[in-house]
């Protein structure tokens, strides 16, 4: 699949392929812009100019929920979980395409809702195990540590079927260990066949993990290769010159 | 009759403004939803009312001492019923509701529930534009003219002013800045308190004063803000006058009813298709 | 049925068997019409919560109560439907208005959606004083009939003539309205709907149509209030816009803080508790609004979830004061 995206203030004349099956960084100095080009893929910001184009469907200005159903799914820089809900059951809430239960059923918890919910809950608990937080199964997801609540952030659009997973900082505030953790995960995700999409401000991690590099910077796209040829790019090493200690 | 009706709306208009940018003051720097902003009012008309009729003052020192009474009132109830809830939209409603229910009490506690007449400060009328317009009325515009510029004077050209508009655009900035914002909240809070005590001051001595004023008020204090766009001083004085003659204008001639419900209804669109306002920037 | 679900059951059932039959016992008109009150108090604090589950305040249950109120009483008068048609109706209407009314209400967040069912409350009581036509005007609608008798001949003779009979159509109200809210929010769209609370833009990026679950508690909340409004009209007998104005709104949004907005059961007590002051403050009136205000007070400094919390607050704090006790004996 290809997506094609150009234009808007915040985010200038930028335009970029993501193919499937690929996993992708977007990288770049802090205020480059990266969030922004996911707000608008994923319909939480309107380009004022350009397109987003899914699987040959153009996604501009859907709404977010509808993106989503389309196949693409974003984490939150900021850790956006359901604080109340215990780690089990903020996995079961983001099921919600899954569930499919509708109005009545729900309201008459008839046996066929029950069923469906029992599915629902198996699924759950695969994710869950898959990303490692078995253990924390009942605990709210307020008092989870820091590195726990990213990897719930990624257990939660893991729920959603995301064909095109936009990652994003999944790595920030971990230590090294959380770190190797998360990165094995986040490659068990992308062997599973999901497209990724990854800013990352830890240039290593994002290095190793993806196939290709994109470079951003003051909303505009200036260098565009493998991690080597990034690496050594004159032009992004300046763009990175006074936030030293992340080149690579 | 037109003219009349003009004349009346720019009064009204007025008093909104006053409201309105106590209003905005409050919730741009203290940062809460002032419910109870409209009791603030209320008890401002109750306070000129007590120094003019009982205590026999001039009219324009007992309103003095309402701006300056109602001011202090509004620094103390802002540090303990405004300040803890910053943040905490929940129990910003509950606590200004409470104020609300305790203020209003308060006044039907003391001065009962009938209907309590400022006396004019100065009798008898005057032709302005083929329109005759009592005293009462061309002194409630011009003293909310000269509070207003007074207002905008202490914004631009204080100290304390500018530090007002830093904490009303960012406060964790201003904080940074080395801005003591608890005290900027306690001036802001005394101001829109003053500001308010002044209109209930200014329009109780031409309509009826019952401890029950204050939720009119409120309302088009919200109304002018929405309309004028949230922590906006030109929007403010704009909507204010829009929403004052819309209102001098249906009354008479349709119902008051009519007028307010224009009003909210033109402010339920504002919300919802220009929700920052005519003059806003969010 | 294992031994917990009969449990449950009966937790159930005994409470209701007692409701059942207090009027055999207690004949005093001034004490049902209290626990009526009660009744219909707690189905306004309750549907309230129910849109709060999905993170929004609104303070327009006045307005809907009104219309449902109006709704019942033209229906009934103009066009001679029987109450019992008449009711459902009512709450349709003010579940439709809601409907109509969210969709464009939900696109504002946290306080300025309050602001607008606010607003919308106002509107409604002025357009009540407005289009007399319609309504009566400011002097409202009086005369308005008892619900139609309900006669099974051996069985049930309730002729809507003495309180007894509103107490069990009142309690029959209340109990079909929390069954239906209990249902749907332990079902998936009530977890919907506290997803939406704890994070909108999580929840659209999940796949949950934000908006559409907005509305849909949104207008549930409010068909409740309408049935309340019919139940209302037809118990007085008379209704005024004044009865509507947003001092309504806000006690009842009191009533569910008060009582506890996190659980099920919070409204359910706020509202038993607070219908009670105005009755116990009868000596002094005036100062009711003081006691209202103080408990408002209270919660919000120190007792957030509200009086459902307290036990576990009580309890929390019994075990921190018996562990110290422990740690500085051992």
């Amino acid at each position: 699949m290809t997506k094609n995206f150009g234009g808007l203030a915040a985010v200038t004349e930028l335009d970029f392929n993501v193919s499937e099956g690929e996993m992708v960084g977007l990288i770049g100095p802090n205020g480059a812009g990266k969030t922004t080009v996911f707000n608008l893929i994923t319909g939480f910001l309107r380009p004022t100019r350009g397109k987003v184009l899914f699987k040959g469907k153009d996604v501009t200005n859907r709404k977010t929920h509808f993106i989503t159903k389309t196949g693409i799914v974003r984490t939150f820089q900021a850790t956006t979980l359901f604080s109340d809900f215990s780690v089990l059951k903020n996995i079961i809430a983001a099921c919600y395409l899954k569930s499919r239960v509708n109005f009545w059923e729900a309201l008459l918890h008839t046996p066929g809702s029950h069923k469906k919910e029992e599915t629902v809950l198996a699924r759950a608990f695969k994710i869950m195990h898959f990303v490692g937080l078995d253990a924390f199964k009942d605990q709210s997801a307020r008092s989870l540590p820091h590195g726990h609540r990213r990897i719930l952030g990624i257990a939660i659009s893991m729920a959603a079927d995301p064909q095109l997973l936009l990652l994003d900082e999944p790595l920030s505030g971990m230590n090294a260990e959380e770190v190797d953790r998360a990165v094995a995960l986040i490659r068990k995700v992308w062997e599973r066949g999901t497209t990724v999409l990854l800013i990352e401000h830890n240039m290593r991690a994002a290095m190793n993990l993806c196939q290709r590099i994109i470079v951003l910077e003051m909303g505009r796209k200036i260098a565009e290769g493998t991690p080597e040829e990034v690496k050594t790019n004159k032009r992004v090493i300046q763009a990175y010159l006074g936030t030293g200690k992340h080149a690579a | 009759m037109l003219a009349q009706n003009l004349l009346n709306g720019l009064m009204a208009g007025w008093i909104y403004i006053l409201v309105a940018l106590g209003l905005t003051l409050v919730l741009s720097i203290v940062g809460i939803v002032q419910l109870a902003h409209g009791e603030i009012y209320m008890v401002g008309a109750y306070i000129v009312y007590y120094f003019c009729v009982s205590a026999g003052l001039n009219f324009f020192l007992s309103l003095l001492i309402s701006i300056l009474c109602v001011g202090f009132l509004g620094v103390i109830l802002e540090k303990f019923f405004l300040r803890p809830f910053r943040d905490d939209v929940e129990g910003a409603i509950i606590s200004t509701i409470a104020l609300i229910l305790i203020l209003q009490t308060a006044i039907v506690a003391i001065a009962g529930v009938s209907y309590k007449d400022i006396p004019s400060p100065i009798q008898g009328v005057v032709k302005v534009f083929g329109a005759v317009l009592s005293w009462e009325r061309l002194i409630t515009i011009l003293v909310s003219i000269v509070l207003v510029s007074a207002l905008l004077i202490f914004i631009t050209k204080t100290k304390i002013g500018q530090a007002m508009v830093a904490v009303s655009e960012d406060r964790v900035a201003a904080a940074l800045q080395g801005i003591n914002v608890n005290r900027v909240s306690s001036v802001a809070m005394f101001l829109g308190c003053a500001l308010a005590a002044a209109a209930g001051g200014l329009t109780g001595a031409i309509f009826d004063v019952t401890p029950f004023i204050g939720g009119f008020a409120l309302m088009k204090g919200i109304e002018v803000i929405i309309l004028g766009g949230l922590g906006s001083i030109p929007g403010a004085i704009i909507g204010g006058l829009i929403l004052g003659f819309i209102d001098g204008l249906v009354t008479p001639l349709l119902s008051v009813q009519l007028a307010g419900i224009i009003g909210l209804v033109v402010i339920i669109l504002i919300l919802l298709f220009r929700p920052q306002g005519l003059l806003g920037h969010e | 049925m294992n031994k917990r679900r009969l449990l449950k059951a009966l937790s159930y059932t005994v409470p209701i068997v007692i409701l059942l039959i207090v009027p055999l016992y207690i004949k005093q008109p001034y004490v049902l019409h209290v626990l009526i009150m009660m009744g219909v108090n707690i189905v306004l604090a309750s549907s309230l919560r129910f849109i709060a589950t999905s993170g929004q305040f609104s303070l327009g249950h006045a307005g809907m109560v009104s219309i449902g109120a109006y709704t019942s009483a033209l229906l009934v008068m103009r066009l001679g439907l029987s109450f019992w048609g008449a009711l459902p109706l009512a709450g349709l209407a003010a579940m439709g208005i809601a409907f109509l009314a969210g969709y464009p209400f939900v696109r504002l967040k946290g306080i300025y959606f309050t602001m607008v069912t606010l607003f919308f409350t106002e509107v409604i009581k002025l357009t009540g004083e407005e289009w007399r036509g319609l309504t009566g005007g400011v002097a409202g609608i009086i005369a308005i009939p008892r619900p139609n008798a309900i006669i099974v001949p051996g069985l049930l003779n309730l002729g809507f003539t003495s309180k007894a009979d509103f107490y069990y159509l009142a309690l029959t109200l209340v109990v079909v309205t929390l069954v239906l809210l209990y249902a749907i929010e332990s079902s998936r769209i009530g977890m919907t709907f506290l997803s939406i609370k704890q994070s909108e833009p999580l929840s659209e990026s999940v796949g949950v149509n934000t908006s559409r679950f907005r509305v849909l508690a949104f207008s549930i909340g409010c068909f409740f209030a309408g049935l309340d409004g019919a139940f209302y009209s037809h118990y007085l007998s008379a209704v005024a816009p004044a009865s509507f104005g947003f001092l309504l709104s806000i006690y009842v949004f009191i009533y569910m803080v008060v009582g506890g907005m996190q659980k099920f059961s919070g409204p359910i007590v706020g509202a038993i508790l607070l219908t009670l002051v105005p009755e116990l403050s009868r000596g002094a009136k005036e100062y009711e609004p003081f006691t209202f205000a103080g408990i408002l007070l209270l919660v919000i400094f120190f007792l957030r979830g509200g009086v459902v919390s307290l036990p576990e607050r009580l309890s929390k704090i019994i075990k921190k004061e018996v562990w110290l006790r422990l740690k500085s004996a051992g």
